[in-house]
């Protein structure tokens, strides 16, 4: 019964092999994805955003103004904080920060232009996690076409979500502990 | 004064005034019950699987995936394979991942195949371990563990014999290789009380002779060489993990689901019963509503007593005007008497629910597995009792201005 199933399983996966694997992330613009993980006094966050929602434009930039625009948001997304605003008593600050602008490539339809995302990775240290109780969210102020951030919270308690919309910028974590 | 003329009104009325009260305090037990159970059901169903960072298995939907890996609802589009499975065991993030093989069943019950970790690592209720009520986890390949209501239902006890049927509500049972009951879990409110719980290999063992979904005539191998035989299974179902650090969690589950060799998908517990609640809880808020109407009609109720009393109480109105009483104290009168009708019913109501709860929560707990805390009212249900009292004002305003205007123009005299 063994050596049925494996060869069904070889007969199932060998066009797959011939052709390649594709698969492609969801992107909705005006719609951002943080994932906040927090354990102890480490809070790592990760970013995600449709460059429609930070530049405006998605396609490869071109002029000069495009390039600025592009550099000027990894410059701002690389200071978290004026961001993602977590409260002064939990003392936290950036270890490390990164962020960058990654287009999917359309090898197949070369011309149809693809979609851009900003990527940004961050880790803090918070001296007082215990004060996180909330998060406010700037990013709304500064990135004018952003409607809503999908964030997902994880704590060694277990993970939760939550949507945080440009009319009520600001996240609750009270509950969590 | 008012107080005490309010008092005696409503002692002299007791009969309709107590049927009133008993009509808004039955209206807010009702209310703050539904409220009870809405929060408990919410938190019992939050509580079914916790302690687990992630849930893999073969990519579909994060509700389906919960739905068949913890509830033991629906089945899965595809397994995971062994390969995969020891893929991802293997990464340095993981802190344990225990295995879980679905697709037998006993009766109306659920087979799981798992390994002793399960039992280790399976929470629920904020971090509780699974307790055995009776006998011992596991051991033996044949070691079936069973969960409360099993037990109960077949009426089963530590020893029994016990046959695993091929699929679900299938007629084909595997009746050559007995299991034998090993132990009883503790009644945990969780899926897991409806599971039979087996070995990963034992799963495997059971289709030893079984060739495309039917028994060889003639083949059935001994239980002894079954007992020799390697039994590695070839794809499980789904698998739970434990990451190293929450700082991981998301890494391991992107990696999971980029995994390019097999289409897989991880999800976050807690995220996906998030999502899950958002469907089903729309009967809540139906529930909710219904009770909600229940108080509006007990508050209507008391404002028709108010209205029929009136004509019975015109002599009284006079007397208290002759008495130098003013039209506005006739007012204040009115109204403060149903504030207090309400006051006493919503007392009564939080009485009700009291003694209610005390006599229901075993009786809920064993039943519904659903644990319904007795706990002072929440900052939440005191809103409800002054929304009750404070709307009682304010309905009883309608006939108090009738008695007013009736009180001016029948003056001190009572003209019938």
């Amino acid at each position: 019964m063994t050596r049925t199933i494996s060869l069904m399983a070889l007969l199932a996966t060998t066009p797959a092999l011939a052709e390649e694997n594709r698969q492609l992330d969801p992107h909705e613009h005006g719609v951002g994805i943080l994932n906040i993980a927090i354990d102890g006094t480490a809070v790592a966050m990760e970013f995600q955003a449709p460059g429609a929602d930070i530049v405006g434009f998605e396609y490869a930039a071109e002029s000069e103004a495009d390039h600025a625009k592009i550099d000027a948001a990894v410059a701002t997304l690389m200071d978290p904080l004026n961001l993602f605003a977590l409260p002064d008593a939990a003392e936290c600050t950036v270890t490390q920060a990164s962020a960058e602008l990654e287009s999917e490539e359309h090898e197949e339809h070369t011309g149809e232009t693809g979609h851009t995302e900003f990527h940004a990775e961050f880790t803090f240290t918070c001296v007082n996690s215990a004060s996180l109780s909330e998060i406010a969210f700037p990013y709304f102020d500064t990135f004018e076409n952003a409607r809503k951030l999908e964030v997902q919270i994880a704590t060694t308690t277990g993970a939760h979500a939550f949507e945080v919309e440009r009319d009520a910028p600001l996240l609750d974590l009270r509950d969590l502990y | 004064m008012i107080f005490r003329l309010a008092l005696a009104s409503l002692a002299a009325r007791a009969l309709t005034v107590g049927m009133t009260i008993l009509a808004i305090a039955l209206s807010v037990a009702l209310f703050l019950g539904v409220e009870k159970i809405r929060t408990g059901a919410k938190a019992s169903f939050s509580d079914t699987i916790s302690g687990t960072d992630l849930i893999v298995g073969a990519r579909s939907g994060s509700v389906q995936l919960l739905l068949y890996s913890v509830f033991r609802i629906g089945n899965a589009t595809n397994n995971v394979t062994w390969e995969s499975y020891q893929d991802i065991a293997a990464r340095p993030d993981v802190d344990w991942i225990v295995p879980i093989s679905l697709g037998d069943s006993h009766r109306q019950f659920r087979v799981m195949g798992t390994t002793a970790a399960f039992f280790e690592h399976y929470k629920y209720r904020q971090g509780r371990s699974l307790e055995a009520a009776e006998g011992l986890v596991m051991d033996d390949l044949f070691d079936a563990v069973i969960g409360a209501d099993v037990a109960a239902t077949l009426s089963y006890n530590v020893g029994d014999p016990i046959v695993v049927a091929h699929g679900i509500a299938s007629f084909t049972e595997h009746d050559d290789q007995p299991f034998r009951i090993s132990g009883i879990l503790e009644k945990t409110g969780t899926p897991v009380d409806r599971t039979v719980v087996v070995s990963l290999e034992a799963i495997e063992a059971i289709h030893v002779d079984w060739q495309s979904g039917r028994q060889a005539s003639g083949q059935s191998t001994s239980v002894e060489a079954i007992r020799a035989m390697e039994l590695t299974p070839n794809a499980i179902t789904a698998a739970l993990i434990g990451v190293e650090s929450p700082l991981q969690t998301f890494a391991l589950q992107r990696a999971i689901n980029e995994y390019t060799q097999e289409p897989l998908l991880a999800i976050l517990p807690g995220v996906a019963l998030q999502d899950l609640w958002g469907i089903v809880g729309i009967a809540e808020t139906a529930l909710l509503a219904v009770s909600m109407m229940v108080i509006v009609t007990a508050l209507i109720g008391m404002m028709a007593t108010i209205f029929s009393s009136l004509s019975e109480r015109r002599r009284e109105m006079a007397i208290l005007r002759a008495m130098g009483a003013s039209p506005r104290l006739i007012v204040g009168l009115l109204v403060f008497e149903a504030v207090l009708m309400s006051a006493m019913g919503a007392l009564l109501g939080l009485a009700f629910l009291y003694i209610g709860l005390i006599v229901a929560q075993p009786i809920i707990d064993s039943a519904f597995g659903l644990w319904l805390p007795i706990e002072a009212p929440t900052q939440r249900e005191i809103w409800v009792i002054l929304a009750v009292i404070g709307a009682s004002a304010i309905v009883s305003l309608i006939p108090a201005i009738r008695a007013y205007k009736t009180s001016i123009s029948d003056g001190m005299m009572v003209k019938t």
